[in-house]
């Protein structure tokens, strides 16, 4: 605990953020807090067990079509909603996932991205349900969060329990059976580990968390649309991830700041912003594959985290076993 | 339902399936040989028929202006694939699978802008010449005559590819290198020189495509976004690396597609991704593709 | 001791953030105006002759000293790809980064439905000017948006009172609608075939065919509504996969064989297909500069557009080019730039358009301008086939009867 305590000093760094800072920013920060929250999430498929998901989006739109729905239809509580999401969210994990996690590699790639574009469809379509392409709109807050700042502060919590939640996780036994998976599967499921089952679990809780951020967004941007579903969406998560580097659990988290921070200062004076983020990205992938954690880890001996997702060979490298 | 409304659809629905076939056997074929899906790949398709385009311009006032502007700008669209591949792709080759998707996902934005900087915004038509500009009558049912010479590509890339894996040489060492790239290499064959050589033909299909895409109807901004998914499923079904699939999975999509119209006709797509996930669940590999390789 | 130092720099970074991007003092004088419109996407093509035409009036007036002589415009322009979530940023990004006044937009509807309740929470006015989906005035209120393009509901009644009468003139018993499978695409056709049973109700409708909005390839379509042999086709299809369909129907011969009336063929498309488009069809257009150029503001707009950029202006330009006016005049009718003063200024005001004196109507803010339906013909006066025989249905002719929006809202309630 005494390691983590710099986290301490970053926690109160964003909570004095609003006073600091323009209302404009205070709007980039949650966001950046929405996101960073869907790309952990994603981080938990693709770091811990290794396998890359192009459809995590599609748990985040059900999540945000969840909450959307319940607060529009029937006035449910923002905190119900939450929960709702998740449920959602992880409903759909459980019956998509139970086909993704027979496979691996770019087969479970595909397979993600074809039920992301599936469920893209069904809520573009079924417009009499969820309104189709023309979204849903009228999602707001109650009086208590409308203002950006408490609904800053409100996000902050939620983003930072289920941060911790999820640390947790990655720290447990199960955790480290996520290691061993994405390390080697078959040994792992030599030794007993019925790893289906497991990839599986991991796959529903990481859609759950990616439902709550989706939950998040609804009432922050009033409304919601079906291209939350869409490949481009899961690609954004990727992206986030790979920046900051999916070796480290902050990692997203990094990328979502530099990502969110970067799309809103470009898009300030260009509209090419698919150009910028497209250069980054394959600049990134060609020079710097671990991201940014990874980068710091080679040049800044204090990174060198012993708990790096999926390097369980590697630490016996490091100079702290 | 009479049978000429029957045929006409089976008609509509073969040219759709030529179209994309166009498209998927160059990604079939990158995949099958290099193991990089080219998300890129739709993208390029577009700058393909931007590029038909700008040669239909310079030689408007000529007849054949047209028909000399879709070979060309296959040929241009392989050089730029050319470079793609020295720059780009030649560096993840023995990268992990996420990165290289990562690199052709980039690759998407990143040609996706330059070619709205390059030719703007606004749509694209090009005038056929009036040989293809009108319809032919199939048993009294019109149809578009310019989809007669879609068609009569799609098989001639589909013939010429065929003869290519199976009676040159070079398509014998492709074919082997799909199965064992360490064989090949091992009998002293090149294999980078091998891949580049994959990647520009598959470029040059998905150019040829492209141009020949143009003078359907506009030429217009995001319209590879909307095939690209379409493709993918084309191969999906059929098959990676393997060019039966690709042609059966390309028909197979057409007419799902040109039938699911008349039944259900918001569903078409729909349709087309539970068939894909289908597959996907049941038969990952794909109709004709190669049980998976590690 | 590295740690720290690694901390301290983050931290400082994220305050030297912070203090550059303080709320500076808004200076009083110039009137910032936001633009957030598709400039990438299905819409690019007509949001970029709006920003165009946009441009052209902002300079205009910047040439006087700005609204009421001494408030020079600053335009800010943001890209709403297309996506509603990516619109809504660019709006909270125009009125928090920007402080921009007023949001003139944007494409698509869901997109103008998206940033409707942002501009109304932050109390900036919202003028679309390019979407017309009827959702953005007929519920969900908000006094902050005021629309200048004549809504779907206009548009499909116009239509409806042209096709019944020829239906009734050639006996057409039968039709088949094709219609872009998105919220426009729907809601017109709804509105048609709903107005179609109301004004004649013996046509019986067919089939209805829902190509998806992008769709490229429309031969299953063109052979499956060529089978089901109808005696005319309604058109709904978006304005840009417009150009592909019409293409497409022509090499088979569609229009020869079977009567297309009233579909959407707005300016843009007349000077796109000017070359393959079949001349004789019947087609609806929201703003065409050369029904009015014996309004003097018409011809004047005409004019500097084509000096400026060297072609025409489409419908977009128009109604772009009159919504920044409509704000000028809501400015002056206030006397300030005050948003609040505007906003009740504007309501029920009577302006001056390059399409006439319209007023707006008080129940939703919808503007009183007309839907024009004419036939498809070549012009000496201009490089592209125009509307000849143009029949103007004016607003208030067309708009829903407000008993029925009220309806509409009790509903949605």
């Amino acid at each position: 605990m005494k390691k983590y305590w710099w986290l301490g000093l970053i926690f109160i760094g964003a909570l004095i953020l609003p006073l600091v800072v323009g209302k404009f920013w205070v709007h980039v920060a949650i966001e950046i807090l929405i996101l960073g929250l869907f790309a952990v999430s994603f981080n938990m498929i693709f770091g811990y067990m290794g396998q890359l998901s192009f459809g995590h989006a599609a748990y985040y739109g059900v999540g945000a079509y969840a909450t959307g729905m319940l607060m529009v239809k029937a006035s449910v509580p923002l905190p119900i909603c939450l929960v709702a999401s998740m449920i959602a969210a992880g409903i759909c994990a459980l019956i998509f996932g139970y086909f993704c996690v027979r496979l691996t590699g770019i087969y479970f790639a595909i397979l993600t991205l074809a039920f992301g574009q599936l469920m893209y469809y069904i809520i573009f379509q079924w417009y009499s349900f969820t309104g189709g392409d023309d979204g849903l709109q009228g999602i707001i807050p109650p009086d208590l969060l409308f203002s950006a700042n408490a609904y800053y502060y409100f996000t902050l919590c939620i983003v930072a329990a289920a941060l911790i939640v999820m640390w947790y996780i990655s720290r447990s036994p199960f955790g480290y059976t996520m290691r061993a998976i994405r390390g080697n599967a078959d040994r792992t499921r030599f030794i007993g580990i019925n790893v289906r089952k497991y990839m599986l679990i991991n796959f529903v809780v990481a859609a759950m968390f990616a439902g709550l951020a989706g939950g998040l967004l609804g009432p922050f941007n009033r409304s919601i649309a079906p291209d939350l579903c869409n490949w481009h969406q899961s690609g954004v998560p990727v992206f986030m991830t790979v920046i900051g580097g999916p070796l480290g659990f902050f990692g997203p988290m990094i990328g979502s700041v530099i990502y969110t921070f970067l799309m809103a200062f470009v898009t300030g004076f260009t509209e090419y912003w698919p150009l910028v983020i497209g250069l980054v990205i394959i600049f990134v992938v060609l020079f710097m594959p671990g991201g940014v954690l990874g980068l710091a880890e080679e040049r800044v001996k204090i990174f060198r985290f012993k708990h790096m997702a999926g390097r369980v060979d590697e630490s016996i490298h490091t100079e702290n076993p | 339902m009479d049978i000429s409304l029957i045929f006409a659809q089976f008609l509509s629905g073969l040219s759709r399936g030529m179209m994309l076939f166009l498209i998927a056997s160059g990604l079939s074929l990158i995949f099958g040989v290099m193991n990089i899906l080219n998300f890129a790949h739709a993208s390029l398709w577009l700058v393909g028929a931007y590029l038909c385009y700008t040669f239909w311009c310079l030689m408007q006032d000529y007849g054949f202006g047209m028909w000399v502007s879709i070979p060309l700008a296959a040929l241009s669209l392989a050089a730029i694939g050319w470079v793609i591949e020295v720059v780009l792709i030649r560096r993840v080759y023995n990268r992990e699978l996420p990165e290289q998707l990562l690199l052709t996902y980039g690759m998407i934005l990143v040609i996706s802008d330059l070619t709205k900087l390059i030719w703007g915004v606004e749509d694209k038509l090009i005038t056929r010449p009036p040989l293809v500009a009108g319809p032919v009558f199939f048993f009294g049912m019109p149809f578009d005559s310019y989809f007669i010479f879609v068609i009569l590509v799609g098989f001639a890339v589909a013939v010429g590819l065929w003869l290519f894996l199976k009676k040159t040489r070079y398509g014998h060492i492709v074919r082997a290198a799909v199965f064992s790239r360490e064989m090949v290499s091992a009998l002293g064959i090149p294999i980078p020189r091998i891949y580049t050589g994959v990647f520009v033909l598959g470029i040059f299909i998905a150019g040829l495509a492209g141009a020949v895409q143009a003078p359907i109807g506009s030429i217009t901004l995001g319209m590879d976004m909307a095939v690209v998914i379409q493709a993918f499923c084309v191969v999906v079904i059929g098959g990676f690396g393997s060019l039966l699939g690709t042609f059966v999975g390309s028909i197979i999509v057409g007419e799902v597609y040109a039938f699911s119209i008349l039944f259900w006709p918001q569903g078409a797509l729909v349709l087309i991704f539970i068939v894909t996930a289908f597959i996907l669940i049941v038969r990952p590999w794909g109709l004709f593709g190669t049980p998976m390789r590690a | 001791m590295k740690k720290l130092k690694l901390v301290v720099i983050v931290f400082s970074f994220f305050l030297l953030v912070g203090l550059g991007t303080l709320d500076s003092v808004v200076a009083a004088e110039p009137y910032h105006l936001g633009v957030d419109l598709a400039i990438t996407g299905t819409g690019a093509m007509y949001c970029k002759d709006g920003v165009d035409a946009i441009k052209l009036a902002v300079e205009e007036i910047n040439a006087q000293g700005g609204f009421l002589g001494n408030h020079p415009i600053k335009l800010f322009i943001r890209d709403t790809h297309t996506k509603p979530d990516v619109a809504v940023r660019g709006a909270r990004d125009l009125i928090l980064r920007d402080k921009v006044r007023c949001v003139l937009g944007t494409y698509s509807s869901a997109c103008a439905v998206a940033i409707k309740p942002v501009c109304q929470e932050y109390k900036v006015l919202h003028i679309p000017a390019v979407s017309n989906s009827e959702n953005i005035t007929k519920i969900n209120f908000s006094p902050y948006t005021y629309q200048v393009v004549p809504n779907s509901y206009m548009q499909a009644k116009a239509v409806v009172l042209g096709v019944a009468g020829l239906a009734k003139k050639k006996g057409w018993k039968n039709y088949v609608t094709i219609a872009s499978d998105y919220e426009w695409g729907r809601s017109t056709q709804q509105n048609t075939v709903k107005l179609l049973k109301q004004f004649a109700p013996e046509l019986k409708l067919k089939k209805e065919f829902w190509p998806p909005l992008g769709e490229t390839q429309y031969t299953s379509y063109i052979t499956a509504i060529m089978g089901q042999k109808p005696d005319f086709v309604i058109g709904s299809v978006a304005s840009k996969d417009n150009v592909a369909w019409m293409k497409q129907a022509k090499a088979y011969g569609f229009f020869e064989k079977i009567p297309y009336p009233g579909s959407l063929i707005s300016v843009s498309e007349l000077i796109i297909q000017a070359k393959t488009l079949t001349r004789g069809l019947v087609g609806l257009c929201r703003a065409p500069f050369f029904v009015h150029m014996d309004i003097p503001m018409m011809a004047n707009f005409v004019k500097n557009f084509k000096a400026k950029y060297n072609r025409y202006p489409s419908d977009w330009a128009v109604m772009e080019y009159d919504a920044v006016y409509a704000l000028k005049q809501g400015i002056e009718k206030a006397g300030s730039i005050d948003t609040e003063k505007v906003r009740v200024a504007l309501k029920g005001a009577t302006i001056d358009t390059c399409r006439g004196r319209l007023f707006f109507r008080c129940i939703d803010n919808m503007l009183s301008c007309s839907s024009y339906i004419g036939v498809v013909a070549d012009d000496p006066k201009y490089p592209f086939p125009i509307y000849h025989d143009v029949v103007e249905v004016k607003g208030p002719d067309s708009w829903r009867p407000e008993a029925e929006i009220v309806a509409a809202r009790a509903a949605k309630k």
